[in-house]
């Protein structure tokens, strides 16, 4: 054989990390129109809440005023949107429409990095959707500091639990409406029945079961703990949950994706 | 001496369409390798089953060696030490040239300071730096095909692939690209080239392959598949009324016809019997006699009909 360079083709965490910056780079290329609304929804849900709603929730939800009950819920559903919507639709459009994937495998870089390295970035943008939530709601004393500023965290995991669905979701799309019925038929209703509005313990026996077993219900738990600084046993089987959740769902994206983006 | 690609025997199907077919090549350091073929014909599958975009089938009997690499198992070391540039422009529209640049450069762990070096003298080369701080947008197709190229080659592959390079444009972006894959050549370059354009392979590759329908079917120098595969002039009459029915047929022997629909072909080695035979059924400026090239080689290849 020829000569070949002594030079080797990058380590691993130099490919996810390439990835990563990659969308980061794309991400912050409108800073402005990317970087504000994150902060500016909890304003607003803010001001729904304290000047409307809630006026006719008086009562407290565990112990805590509702504001703070359902501000803590928030600080998960947002990392919830933004990582499903950037592997839905995001990635949808990367795969077929703008052809980005084929590029970045001509480099050195197999599918499983770049799939790894989406989902790596799905769950930071869940950090920064949740930090950002949390220093709104912290300056109105809703979440007190320093026990939320672990949140930031869940809302990493929790980004990586909607990336790897929605990947799997995503390897399973033809055509980009379908994402619709993800949208109302999973997500949005996930909204209303994983204890983010109430709580699941209001729920009746039999739908009870299936609040228990959507990813949002266990951020939720965890993220709520972390917030009130209540933690209990039961947090370890959440913790246990969105890590199998992470694995498996991840496992089959990429198993899955593999089979569009190398024929 | 020693190839830098060995392929023997390589299949790949999609359900039931065979896109390659027992194909074998090998492809010598430093020179440009064409790939010649209609829509379809398996050039690109080809293409993507060296750089690991694309597996091949499973058998036993066939290898595929790329810098003593086989791309089933060490798919980064070929990429690492190769570019590619695909058929479609896959830019990222939301960032400027330079941006695009340096993402690509961070794939390949290239140092920030030693990829602005290299970006700026890419752009040079490509006579973009003008446009360094542009959106993509705002580029034209040949921009963006020569952009496509410069990434391709920022971490200095000893391999370039090029899939269709200059497909849909202009005659002047052409010329300039040829001219610069020339030079990468001279640079030792090995270059494998994707192309209907058969000036451009002409033009550009020491071997051809001619691929139809999944399969190799001629190979060789441009220069020798000419000598080997057709006559070396064809009088070509566009009006096929003009001359009568026993005119058509009294062509000599040495004189091959080709009959296909509205034109009259006919091949010979000897000019002056084509120019005779010519003139001794119409009037000059009805016809048209030149030197065969690698279209009429490829046309007799392939067939004339459609093969989309």
């Amino acid at each position: 054989m020829t000569e070949v360079k002594t030079l080797r083709y990058p380590p691993l965490y130099i490919r996810l990390y390439s990835v990563w910056f990659r969308h980061m780079r794309v991400y912050t290329q409108n800073l402005l129109s990317n970087g504000f609304p994150p902060f500016l929804e909890p304003l607003i849900f803010l001001a729904g809440v304290g000047m409307g709603l809630g006026g006719y929730i008086t009562d407290k939800i565990d112990g805590v005023p509702y504001i703070e009950y359902l501000g803590t819920g928030l600080l998960v559903t947002t990392a919830m949107f933004t990582s499903a919507f950037e592997c839905s639709y995001g990635t949808y459009i990367r795969l077929e429409f703008e052809k980005v994937y084929d590029g970045m495998l001509a480099a050195p870089m197999t599918v499983n990095n770049l799939i790894v390295g989406e989902m790596i970035w799905a769950g930071t943008k869940g950090f920064f959707f949740t930090f950002a939530v949390l220093c709104v709601l912290s300056i109105f004393k809703i979440i007190l500091i320093p026990y939320g500023l672990l949140a930031p965290f869940v809302g990493f995991l929790t980004g990586l639990m909607f990336a790897s669905f929605s990947l799997l979701v995503t390897s399973f799309v033809k055509n980009i409406n379908h994402f619709n019925f993800y949208f109302t038929g999973f997500i949005s209703p996930m909204f209303f029945f994983s204890g983010v509005v109430f709580p699941i313990e209001n729920l009746p026996d039999y739908i009870r079961p299936a609040a228990e077993m959507v990813p949002l219900t266990h951020s939720v738990r965890l993220v709520r703990a972390i917030c009130t600084n209540s933690y209990k046993p039961i947090l370890l089987l959440d913790m246990i949950y969105i890590v199998f959740f992470i694995m498996i769902f991840g496992y089959f994206a990429i198993k899955r994706l593999k089979k569009r983006l190398v024929s | 001496m020693v190839s830098i690609i060995t392929v023997e025997n390589i299949n790949k199907s999609y359900r039931d369409v065979k896109a390659v077919q027992n194909l074998s090549f090998s492809v010598e350091p430093g020179s440009c390798y064409g790939f010649l073929g209609p829509n379809g014909a398996g050039k690109t599958t080809a293409m993507k089953i060296i750089y690991g975009k694309c597996t091949r089938d499973k058998t036993p009997e066939s290898i595929v060696n790329v810098f003593g690499y086989d791309p089933a198992h060490d798919e980064l070391s070929i990429k690492f030490l190769s570019g590619v540039v695909q058929q479609e422009d896959n830019l990222d529209d939301e960032l400027d040239v330079v941006q695009n640049l340096m993402i690509y450069s961070k794939f390949y762990n290239i140092h920030a300071s030693e990829a602005k070096k290299r970006i700026k003298y890419l752009l040079d080369f490509f006579e973009l730096s003008d446009k360094s701080r542009s959106k993509i947008r705002e580029l034209s197709g040949g921009m963006k095909r020569r952009l496509v190229i410069a990434r391709a080659l920022l971490n200095q592959p000893k391999l370039l692939i090029l899939d269709e390079p200059t497909t849909g444009l202009d005659p002047q972006v052409r010329h300039l690209i040829w001219e610069k894959i020339r030079q990468l050549q001279k640079q030792n370059t090995t270059v494998l080239l994707t192309t209907h354009y058969m000036d451009e392979a002409f033009q550009l590759c020491n071997h051809i392959l001619i691929m139809h329908k999944g399969r190799k079917i001629m190979e060789g120098r441009p220069t020798e598949l000419l000598d080997k595969n057709i006559e070396k002039f064809v009088l070509e009459i566009l009006n096929v009324e003009l001359i009568s029915k026993e005119n058509r047929e009294k062509a000599q022997k040495n004189i091959r016809i080709e009959d296909s629909p509205g034109v009259m072909r006919y091949y010979s080695n000897d000019i002056s019997v084509l120019k005779d035979f010519a003139d001794s059924c119409m009037e000059s400026g009805n016809y048209v006699i030149r030197q065969t090239n690698l279209e009429d080689v490829f046309l007799r290849a392939t067939g004339r009909q459609l093969h989309d």
